[in-house]
């Protein structure tokens, strides 16, 4: 295999690791050279991040080896990594917020600040960077954020950087302005690994790239040798069946006689601007973008969450701008939102309480005490319909695969019969059989004469479910399209804010 | 000097101090008798005590978490300086056993709330009421009093005609050591892991050891003020220290350390712990009865937690609106 491993900058060999009864890693093995970008991509859940952890001393391998230089390590704990010259730069950064950017890159260090600041001043000059550092680390934006905690991990003199899904919060330009930095640092010599969800990049900034599905590594080598279909196909599990048919059998909406349920009107707010669109009954309109464009900010406004600075939200011919979100759900939208377990999900409640909670209102569920009998009822018919895979309705909903957490979150939107649905990002982070379900459920809904508002940056779940499609980049509609103008070149042309038509 | 009165407002315990100065300064308009140098030196003459106690906790606040158990910690230490200080012992066995008791509590919450990860709340809640019950058990429920002249002299004893005690010289002396102590790049540690404890792992932090010293600290420190304690009184209840811990934890609010941690500064601490035990005297020149002391503390405690609460969320929210602005304003052209 690697005969020639040994003399790489970091080989991992053989990992295994297991939580309980879950085997997350099946014996992994990776490597990445001077200069190289290893882009190591997979789904949530697949194994990266323990992966991750194990090369950072957060978490001990169950089994496996980890060269540096040749030499084998025992990563016991991140003090060894970092003396090793491996730094991680997290998803989310680690910063101190009350503290400032000298103080946040200096900290745990044993050298003096004096002699810090002259080696940090000196890597900045060198590569260009211009950094207020005595600015509070709570003020910076996400993208200087991370340039902070890159700096932390070149000052340590690190050989090896972990960058954990940089872009996923940046804006296109601060993208553009971080590949940049990306390629400085491959021309210095540091081996560098880089999650990422997005298979664009891989193309963009990688020399090489690993495919990691359900903790092993299904497909390896240098960038030139893949084609994008390629990458896609290491990605799908080996028996997955598309499910394009679906769209097949679903008939084209007329919209002749149509009156639409839900509009904005040049609605702004904060993080979106100007924002006007129609959904009708019985239609599926996606909203298309990268991360960060503003979709996630236009739905919760919408649904109440956060301030509406101008225009109006009409849903069924009521104007409902500004309304409280309580005042919202009872006027018929129900929000999915993307972060099931922050905003969604009771964890340590069962899932029969999860499905009716948005009910309890609602004289259905007893005047006064609950009526378990009703709950169970309409638990049941949930869990058979959506085909919740749970031991009984009893269930702790927190206990469940990440998949069916979704289905008992959809559940409970369903359960108050809304006129319009909203959900954003329904299948992040959920397994292929159960993306099906949540496609099937989604579709059931559109025959009801549900409208559905879909977030999504999955280019491929827009493409399988939407009647019309708009796409938001940087807080605007930049275009509109439907039937077969929605395609992945259309998508993604508008998404990184290049379309032609004016 | 614009520079420099930005750069000292940006101080929080400044805020602080500029606080005890205004209570001074309201106390002296409504009671002109308030304004001697005797009565505003007694107010940091008396304060010793409750300045260890603030200095002690702050240091586990500052890593974001709490340490309850310190007004009994300081109950049993003075017990144990009294019983010494009865038979005309000297400081040191007394410094011995308050550093000794404070230090094994410590160790004790140290184990519980950094190792095994209990909510510190509940974990120094149960050591409070174990280390209460010792004090019932070593005193037998006797106060102790009659201590040898020297001790409860020496407590109250000034620096020459100055008026200014020994006891608050010393505790300049063991702000300023810290301060400087905690403005190195090992002293930052504490605000580090309040501040974020995931980051603070990742650049190499021993997170768990800091938590410990902080409760070996906080234990320390408590102990001692037992000693101060029984010095100044020269009686010893059985419940001497009772609240104490909320006081201390007051004391620290208001002299700029946020709850939350990762926020504030020893400095801050000792003037809380000026604040707080000024409030009796200066209540009683205001003309009230010390019947509202708690109620009025109290009120202070929840009024200055609320605000600090509602400016840091709207720092925050108002980061996060500006941003969002900016990123949709830059195509709007």
């Amino acid at each position: 295999m690697h005969s020639d491993g040994k003399q790489k900058l970091l080989v991992v060999k053989g990992t295994t690791k297991a939580f309980g009864q879950n085997r997350v890693l099946k014996g992994v093995d990776i490597a990445v050279d001077r200069g190289e970008v290893l882009a190591l991509i997979g789904g949530n859940g697949a194994g990266k991040s323990t992966l991750m952890k194990i090369i950072m001393g957060i978490y001990q391998p169950d089994g496996g080896q980890i060269f540096i230089d040749g030499k084998e390590v025992q990563m016991t704990n991140p003090a060894v990594a970092l003396a090793e010259g491996v730094y991680m730069v997290p998803q989310e950064p680690m910063l101190f917020p009350n503290m400032n950017v000298l103080e946040n890159i200096t900290m745990g260090f044993k050298e003096s600040t004096l002699s810090l600041r002259n080696r940090l001043v000196k890597i900045m000059s060198e590569i260009g960077w211009k950094m207020d550092l005595s600015r509070k680390a709570s003020t910076l934006s996400i993208a200087e954020q991370t340039l902070v905690e890159i700096l932390r991990g070149l000052l340590r003199n690190s050989k090896i950087l972990i960058l954990d899904e940089p872009t996923s919060a940046l804006t296109f330009d601060e993208v553009e302005a971080f590949f940049k930095v990306v390629r400085d640092l491959k021309s210095r010599g540091i081996g560098i690994i880089y999650i990422t969800h997005r298979l664009a990049e891989v193309f963009d900034i990688a020399t090489h790239v690993a495919i990691m599905r359900d903790g092993q590594i299904t497909l390896e080598g240098p960038v030139a040798n893949f084609t994008r279909e390629m990458l896609v196909q290491g990605l799908l599990p080996p028996d997955a069946t598309h499910e394009a048919e679906l769209k097949e059998n679903t008939t084209k909406i007329d919209y002749t006689h149509l009156k639409p349920i839900f509009e904005l009107q040049n609605l702004s707010g904060y993080g979106f601007q100007d924002i006007s669109l129609k959904v009708y009954p019985g239609e599926i309109l996606g909203i298309a973008g990268v991360v960060g464009a503003g979709r996630t900010e236009l739905v919760s406004t919408i649904f109440g969450r956060d301030k509406v600075l101008s225009g109006k939200v009409i849903l069924d011919g009521k104007d409902i701008t500004g309304k409280k979100t309580r005042d919202i759900l009872e006027a018929g939208i129900d929000y999915v939102p993307e972060d099931r377990h922050l905003h969604g999900l009771f964890k340590i409640s069962s899932v029969a309480a999860n499905t009716t909670s948005a009910l309890l209102k609602d004289s259905v569920m007893g005047k006064l005490l609950l009526n378990k009998r009703q709950e169970n009822r309409i638990t049941d018919k949930y869990i058979s319909d959506f085909r919740i895979k749970t031991m009984d309705r009893e269930e702790l909903a927190g206990s469940l695969s990440g998949g069916n957490q979704q289905k008992v979150v959809i559940s409970r939107a369903l359960s108050t019969k809304p006129k319009l649905v909203i959900m954003d990002e329904p299948t992040r982070g959920i397994d292929a059989a159960a993306r099906g379900d949540v496609y099937s459920i989604i579709h059931h809904l559109r025959e009801d004469g549900v409208a559905v508002l879909l977030v999504s940056s999955d280019m491929e779940e827009i493409m399988e479910l939407c009647d019309r499609t708009v796409t938001v980049f940087q807080g605007h509609i930049n275009g509109e399209f439907s039937g077969n103008e929605i395609n992945q070149d259309n998508l993604t042309a508008a998404s990184f804010g290049l379309v032609n038509n004016e | 000097m614009k520079e420099f009165i930005k750069k000292i407002s940006g101080v929080r315990w400044v805020s602080s101090l500029l606080f005890l100065i205004a209570l001074f300064v309201i106390t002296g308009i409504v009671n002109p008798t308030f304004f001697s140098y005797s009565n505003i030196i007694a107010c940091f003459n008396n304060s010793c005590v409750f300045m260890l106690l603030a200095i002690g906790i702050s240091f586990t606040i500052m890593t974001g978490e709490i340490d309850v158990s310190i007004g009994a910690v300081m109950g049993l230490t003075a017990a144990i300086s009294g019983v010494i200080a009865q038979q005309n012992g000297s400081w040191l066995p007394m410094l011995g056993w308050a550093v000794l008791v404070g230090a094994v509590t410590g160790l004790v919450n140290g184990i519980g709330v950094a190792v095994l990860k209990v909510p510190s709340l509940i974990f120094t809640l149960g050591t409070c009421g174990v280390v209460r019950g010792i004090v019932y058990i070593y005193t037998g429920g006797r106060t102790i009093e009659n201590f040898s002249g020297s001790f409860t002299r020496f407590g109250n004893s000034t620096v020459g005609n100055t008026g200014i005690g020994v006891f608050f010289l010393m505790m300049i002396v063991i702000v300023a050591v810290l301060a400087v102590l905690l403005n190195t790049r090992r002293g930052k540690y504490f605000l580090a892991v309040g501040d974020n404890i995931g980051g603070a792992v990742l650049v190499g932090i021993p997170a768990t050891r800091v938590k410990f010293f902080a409760y070996i600290l906080s234990g320390i420190f408590a102990g001692i003020s037992g000693i101060v304690f029984a010095s100044k009184y020269g009686q010893i209840t059985i419940i001497a220290g009772n609240g104490y811990e909320m006081s201390a934890v007051a004391a620290c609010v208001l002299g700029g350390i946020s709850l939350s941690g990762g926020l504030g500064n020893v400095i801050g601490a000792a003037i809380g712990g000026v604040i707080m035990s000024s409030i009796s005297r200066l209540l009683v020149f205001l003309g009230f009865s010390s019947d509202y002391d708690n109620t009025i503390t109290g009120v202070m405690l929840i009024a200055i937690v609320v605000i600090d609460a509602l400016t840091q969320q709207r720092a925050i929210e108002n980061a996060r609106r500006e941003r969002l602005l900016a990123r949709a304003a830059v195509s709007g052209q």
